[in-house]
């Protein structure tokens, strides 16, 4: 999670997370395609004015979604419940109902992304977590806990590759997943538990209390303009969602 | 002058452990004064420093007997740079320290860019943590741990995980802080050189936790000399003797050891030359184009890799140095070109013949254990193959008695030192014979007992026509056993021969990253006098 120089990075980072969350729950919410897909194009517009987007990232990113896409909308589609029968061959058997729902729940999917992609492409994660610490009183031994945590996520991924290298080597066939699981999880963690010790010693050895009785370098503001994007988005997604309805 | 720290009669003793870490310590030490703690390991200097620093019981528990007087604000600097960070950039690591002494908003940002330039941190602040090298992470701890306003500052092997010219640049930094400021300064570390000529004390422990003696760092290396070989301390190369006095007096006694040596590489580096390149190549590179995904990390190779010699690869952190390693097993993809393994090109090989001729040992040797007992380890490519278990048997204990582990052998590997660890990842590599290791960087982070031992078993596989290459920083190492040493540099080989020639001609490559051994620097004075 990093932030880029977009309009939308300036915005509180909770808000936009919150306000985000809510217009998923809209989309839960709704059953037409047309509403789905209606507030699916918001997100792409949002992301292409306001988020700094342009269009060969948006393709490199949902691209991966887009065959997933496919696919649901294939299964539900091609499998799914009706009276109106469009078209059957087969197995196959394809009736409106089951195209309305096909098609609904991947354009969901594909909002459900797109919408946590428009918060992760834009928020720095110590703006985020400090923002939590402000906006929702999260604890700050819980905040920099965590963001000690995800420096680690890199070093596993390197000493995973290494580690299977070196099974590699040693000729070792992987013959129960479950158990090479276990196999690469277990040494991973014994070096992540003693990292992580030592990191809280020197954390506290630098007089990290975990209490709120502390300064900040990051302090993430609520402005006017997170208020008038919350508005702005849920009242556009809402409109939406009635006017189509009609 | 005033005490500033002090313990009288200090015993420690973790609750899982039955004897004392640390046994009747008395110490004091005053403001300004620099303190080296020396030792075998498991000497309890670790502890020592963590109860100086109020680690120990704060934070750690543990039972502590005696009187302690400790300073009231201090800074610790730990071995491993990555575990001491817990924030994604750099100016917000540093302000971690600021936000716990309740420093107001304000004033953060010109103390932060205050400490960075005191550790000559030149880089924006808002660099991500991990794209620093080890050396620059080091740096970021010291400025993270001076924004603390420490009166003591506190260091536990500070250079273990650094090369050598890294830790000639944190040493050389330190020094200059410790004289600027006058800080008060702690070490515990196990090399020598770079720290010892600027340090007031030295306190010598042995392995049950007291303290031997405690005294001047030129006396305490001269009368102690024994005790510190024992507890595998890096013996300093010049220290006690300056370097001034050296080059100016050729019947020193220094200078003549290091021309006899001078005069021993040059005998062999002669007759290398005679012998000429006779001989089958392990590995010969075509054009060879290494890298990972998009970007090649080292274009156009051609090098040959004759059997039987111990080549060494040196060249600057992220040079593609252990790219290259990797490369040579098809641990890395090739990019472009041809690369030949034993006369036959490697795609052609497979596993199971591949790796029954070439051995990896990795840096770090823990990861690369894969069952649950020293023996079963070594045994295990035996088993794979299906071998009879007499085989399995007979060949892993003749390994276990080379690598001086047969009394360890029922042990789970993660229970060994760091020094049997490493032993046991060169043994488990050598069980089919392999004809070629490879090694990434070996002796890093061990002390010298280990690294010694270690190197002594390389020299007696060599003898027996196995091709050792090995990426190495230590070029004591490079100058005394390897027979060929290839330079990376910004993507090209830039050097391809005997060591000695490298070290004598260290301009014909303009490599600044590489400091050629003491007795090759003596020769540079001895040339410019004959011109004069």
């Amino acid at each position: 999670m990093k932030s880029n120089d977009s309009w939308l990075s300036t915005l509180n980072p909770t808000i936009k997370l919150v306000t985000h969350l809510l217009v998923m729950c809209v989309l839960m919410a709704v059953t037409d395609p047309r509403i789905t897909l209606a507030i699916w194009i918001v997100a792409l517009v949002i992301g292409l004015t306001l988020g700094g987007w342009r269009i060969p990232y948006l393709l490199k990113r949902l691209l991966p979604y887009t065959i997933f896409f496919v696919m649901i909308f294939w299964m539900m589609a091609a499998f799914g419940k009706g009276e109106h029968t469009l078209w059957q061959w087969g197995w196959f058997h394809i009736t409106e109902e089951s195209l309305n729902n096909g098609l609904m729940i991947a354009l969901r999917m594909l909002g459900f992304v797109t919408y946590g992609l428009l918060v992760t492409s834009t928020t720095d994660l110590t703006a985020m977590i400090m923002s939590l610490v402000h906006q929702c009183r999260l604890s700050p031994k819980w905040a920099y806990g965590l963001l000690a945590g995800f420096r680690f996520i890199p070093l596993f991924q390197t000493e995973l590759a290494q580690m299977k290298s070196a099974h590699k080597i040693r000729g070792y066939k992987q013959k129960n997943s479950w158990k090479s699981f276990i196999r690469y999880a277990l040494p991973l963690f014994t070096q992540g538990i003693r990292k992580s010790e030592r990191i809280a010693i020197a954390m506290e050895a630098r007089g990290f209390t975990g209490t709120r009785q502390r300064t900040y370098y990051l302090t993430p503001q609520l402005t006017g303009k997170d208020g008038w994007y919350c508005g702005l988005l849920l009242v556009v997604v809402l409109c939406i969602a009635v006017v189509l309805k009609i | 002058m005033e005490s500033l720290l002090e313990c009288k009669d200090l015993s420690v003793r973790f609750y899982n452990r039955e004897a004392n870490v640390l046994n009747g310590i008395d110490l004091s030490i005053s403001r300004g004064e620099k303190v080296l703690i020396l030792g075998p390991s498991g000497s309890g200097k670790s502890t020592l420093l963590s109860v100086l620093s109020g680690i120990i019981p704060e934070h750690v528990e543990a039972e502590v007997e005696g009187e302690i007087r400790l300073a009231p604000q201090c800074g610790v600097m730990f071995q491993d740079p990555d575990s001491q960070f817990c924030m994604l950039h750099v100016d917000e690591e540093i302000a971690f320290s600021l936000e716990n002494r309740l420093i107001p908003r304000a004033q953060m940002d010109a103390m932060i860019e205050a400490v960075m330039k005191q550790v000559g941190l030149d880089i924006d602040g808002h660099t991500p943590i991990e794209t620093l090298s080890g050396g620059m992470k080091q740096r970021l701890a010291l400025a993270c741990l001076l924004a603390l306003e420490p009166e003591v500052l506190f260091f536990d092997e500070p250079t273990a995980q650094l090369d050598p010219v890294s830790r000639k640049e944190i040493f050389q930094l330190l020094h200059e802080l410790a004289d600027q400021h006058g800080q008060t300064m702690v070490f515990v570390e196990h090399t020598l050189d770079g720290c010892i000529q600027w340090m007031d004390r030295v306190i010598l422990m042995n392995a049950q936790g007291s303290m031997i003696a405690q005294g001047e760092p030129a006396e305490m290396i001269q009368r102690y000399r024994a005790e510190m070989q024992e507890a595998g301390i890096w013996q300093p190369k010049l220290f006690p003797y300056t370097w001034d006095d050296v080059q100016d007096h050729p019947s020193h006694p220094l200078a003549q050891r290091l021309q006899q040596t001078l005069q021993q590489r040059r005998a062999s580096a002669l007759d290398a030359d005679q012998e000429g390149k006779g001989g089958s190549a392990v590995i010969v590179t075509e054009q060879l184009d290494i890298g990972y995904r998009q970007k090649s990390v080292m274009r156009d190779m051609n090098i040959r890799i004759p059997s039987g010699e111990w080549v060494a690869i040196v060249g600057a952190n992220g040079s593609g140095k252990s790219t290259f390693l990797k490369s040579l097993i098809r641990l890395e993809r090739i990019r472009s070109g041809q690369l030949y393994f034993q006369d036959i090109l490697l795609k052609k090989w497979s596993d199971r013949d591949l790796y029954e001729q070439a051995g990896f040992v990795f840096q770090n040797p823990e990861l690369q254990f894969v069952t649950d007992t020293v023996f079963d380890e070594i045994a295990f490519g035996g088993r794979q193959r299906n071998w009879s278990e007499e085989e399995v048997h007979a060949r892993t204990v003749k390994l276990l008695q080379e690598f001086g582990l047969e009394s360890y052998q029922d042990q789970h590997p993660f229970t060994l030192s760091l020094g049997q660890k490493r032993r046991l990842s060169v043994a488990t590599m050598l069980l089919f014979d392999q004809s070629l290791l490879l090694l990434d960087e070996p002796t890093f982070g061990q002390d010298a007992r280990t690294s010694a031992e270690l190197i002594k078993r390389l020299q007696q596989r060599q003898a027996q026509g196995t091709t050792i290459v090995m990426v190495t920083h230590d070029m004591d190492l490079v100058d005394e056993y390897a027979n060929r040493v290839i330079v990376f540099d910004q993507g090209k080989v830039i050097y391809n021969g005997a060591p000695y020639h490298l070290f004598t001609h260290p301009e014909s490559i303009g490599h600044h990253a590489i400091i050629a051994p003491l007795h090759y620097q003596l020769m540079k004075p001895e040339k410019e006098r004959s011109i004069i």
